[in-house]
């Protein structure tokens, strides 16, 4: 049987990160000090773990894949790959809108792309809802809470 | 007795007008997000984190546990109307609850689940009450070698008895120990694993974290894997209420149920998944009606719902008495009593005893709120599951970008739980449970302290781990439940080849 492509990739992403945090702690002091153990043993313990968990996992994924996962089920929901790229997009641009272009308008936009994710085309109600979500949340954090969420363009408007 | 002078003392604090409506608050809120699909009462919690800088330790913390309970309750109204169960503890529900649903017993299921988390929540809360003195008393003789085992077999219980896979468990646990490591540390001041970025010396937020995973990471995965999959809401018809026979039929398996769970969310091996799956295997070989099993029967009901809420409210006798946490929401809930620079624990119950009593005296009027909210009340609930999932996981969003940026009023945050969440789904998807990467995180540099204190104190010699008694017990017991299913395949390997 052929070992599924994405499980070996996640096992080698896990014996990276186990090298990478095992690489990290040699830079970081083991002894030492009154408490006799420095702040690197602690990252050396969990590197070299994490490098073990990642070579077991290797091994399950060369040998039949991991157990209890059943790749046929999964291989029959094949990736949605536009709504998860209308997820991605409405985050990445609320974190980029937010603090320029003010929150309200951030997190319609955002509103009105993950609505779109899951099919619903109602662009002028999804943004109407978006909208009054998203006023409404500033309301409370602003006038309400005192904490302050970015206006952003929309400031020479609001109280 | 002095539990009983605590525990009026307790409902002092309790049944205040400002802790009353923050308890009310807690368990609307808590019923809300049980029933809704894609949002959970840890992303809840984590996301009115913020309000602790407002509002006072007991109000907040009263408001969270509600929230923590509360989505208990709601979560088996949509397990029983929804084809599609919300959390792997109410899978049993979701099961032979709308199966009950499908012939037109929604009503009764309802109630026999209401009814019972109410029967299950109290009865807990009590053993809760006069069990936390007892492990108070205990947990004040243990030292740091002691509460470090203590934590490293709450780690291996959390990771690697739940969940399909122990070597996936510890992958994620390990994880969430990874993430708690990024930040200053805090006995040396020493930077790790910040690689020069300002806002990663401060550590990771668990608010990130959690809303990562949970919300935008479910999000992700049902945009993208389960878009095409149809849900069916069953409607309630005739009356909810149970008719004589339903309440014969539920009252043992509510009694039996609840002596499952509580002690199941008590040790420290977290998760309601197991004791409903015992309490319906236990109803299902007791039962006068075993032809209606899998089809709507009402005992199937009564005892995993019984079991999931007495094993949520024992999870709260070690996260109190010890600083345990043993799921996601109470590693939520640790965080939330840090946010007042409290640490839960034996001290605690000497040092903030009407705090701690306050908050075990609010589950009690908790749970009769609940009952409330959601017999009679059900209907209004209902109606949110009719929020179209377009907007429904659009505003959960919302909501999450809006708690993760307005922490810190920083778009690195939003960008971080965007990666936070594209882990989500790769776990998702490849069959790593999330909870024990919460756990690992909040846990993990408690964890480590206690280690560096004890070799401090043994001057840097790891035996003091295996000298003391209590440690070497625990960490024995440790090593037992991660060798067990390994040793146990081995020998039915062994057998079948005779």
């Amino acid at each position: 049987m052929k070992a599924p492509g994405g499980q070996v990739a996640v096992a080698a992403g896990v014996l990276a990160l186990g090298a990478g945090i095992l690489l990290g702690s040699f830079y970081l002091p083991t002894g030492g000090g009154y408490a006799q153990v420095g702040p690197g043993m602690a990252p050396r313990g969990v590197g070299a773990v994490v490098l073990v968990l990642g070579g077991f996992l290797l091994r399950e994924a060369l040998t039949g894949g991991f157990r209890g996962v059943d790749e046929d089920a999964e291989a029959h929901l094949p990736m949605n790959w536009t709504a998860f790229a209308w997820v991605s997009g409405g985050i990445v641009a609320y974190g980029l809108l937010v603090e320029p272009v003010g929150f309200i308008i951030a997190s319609l936009i955002l509103f009105v792309m993950v609505a779109r994710s899951f099919n619903s085309r109602r662009w002028p109600l999804n943004a109407a809802v978006g909208a009054v979500l998203a006023s409404f949340i500033f309301a409370v954090f602003n006038y309400g809470l005192g904490l302050t969420l970015p206006a952003g363009i929309l400031k020479p408007l609001l109280p | 007795m002095e539990v009983w002078e605590q525990l009026v003392q307790g409902f002092q604090v309790a049944l205040t007008m400002q802790n009353l409506m923050w308890c009310l608050v807690g368990c609307m809120l808590g019923t809300a997000v049980g029933v809704l699909p894609g949002v959970g009462p840890a992303v809840t919690v984590a996301l009115l984190l913020p309000i602790t800088t407002k509002v006072d330790a007991s109000g907040a913390l009263i408001m969270f546990a509600g929230i923590y309970y509360g989505a208990m309750y709601g979560g088996s109204t949509t397990s029983i109307l929804l084809n599609t169960p919300g959390e792997s503890a109410t899978i049993i529900t979701a099961m032979e609850g709308n199966q009950m649903a499908k012939r037109g017993r929604a009503g009764p299921a309802l109630a026999t689940s209401a009814i019972g988390s109410f029967i299950a929540g109290t009865i807990a809360t009590i053993g809760l009450t006069f069990l936390a003195p007892l492990v108070v008393e205990l947990g004040l003789k243990f030292g740091p070698p002691e509460y470090f085992a203590l934590m490293v077999l709450a780690f291996t219980t959390v990771s690697a008895v739940l969940g399909q896979s122990t070597l996936r468990g510890l992958a994620s646990l390990f994880l969430g120990l990874a993430i708690g490591l990024v930040g200053i540390d805090n006995q040396t001041g020493q930077a790790r694993f910040a690689f020069g970025v300002p806002q990663l010396l401060d550590g990771i937020e668990v608010v990130t974290v959690a809303v990562g995973l949970f919300a935008v990471g479910e999000t992700l995965y049902f945009a993208s894997k389960l878009n095409q999959v149809q849900e069916k809401l069953e409607a309630i018809r005739g009356s909810i209420w149970m008719k004589a026979e339903d309440w014969k039929r539920s009252f043992w398996p509510w009694i039996r149920g609840t002596l499952i769970g509580f002690p199941f969310g008590t040790i420290p091996a977290g998760g309601a998944e197991i004791p409903t799956f015992l309490s319906y295997a236990i109803e299902k070989k007791l039962t006068k009606h075993p032809e209606q099993f899998g089809q709507g029967a009402i005992e199937g009901v009564a005892g995993p719902e019984a079991a999931n809420n007495a094993s949520s409210t024992g999870t709260m006798v070690p996260l109190l008495t010890l600083g345990l946490p043993t799921s996601a929401t109470a590693a939520i809930l640790l965080s939330a009593f840090q946010q007042y620079g409290l640490q839960p624990g034996p001290l605690l119950f000497e040092s903030n005893s009407a705090l701690v009593w306050g908050l075990i005296a609010s589950f009690y009027v908790g749970n009769v709120m609940l009952l409330v909210l959601n017999l009679p009340l059900v209907g209004l609930w209902v109606k949110l599951l009719q929020i179209p999932r377009p907007q429904l996981y659009a505003g959960i969003l919302v909501f999450a970008t809006m708690g993760v940026y307005g922490m810190r009023q920083s778009p690195f945050d939003v960008f971080l739980l965007y990666a936070v969440g594209l882990l989500g789904l790769l776990m998702r998807r490849y069959g790593f449970p999330t909870a024990p990467v919460v756990v690992g995180m909040i846990l993990g540099p408690l964890a480590e302290e206690q280690m560096r204190r004890s070799l401090s104190i043994s001057q840097g010699s790891w035996s003091i781990f295996v000298t003391h008694g209590i440690s070497a017990a625990l960490l024995g017991i440790t090593v037992i439940v991660l060798l067990a299913p390994f040793v146990a395949s081995k020998l039915r390997g062994r057998k079948a080849a005779r």
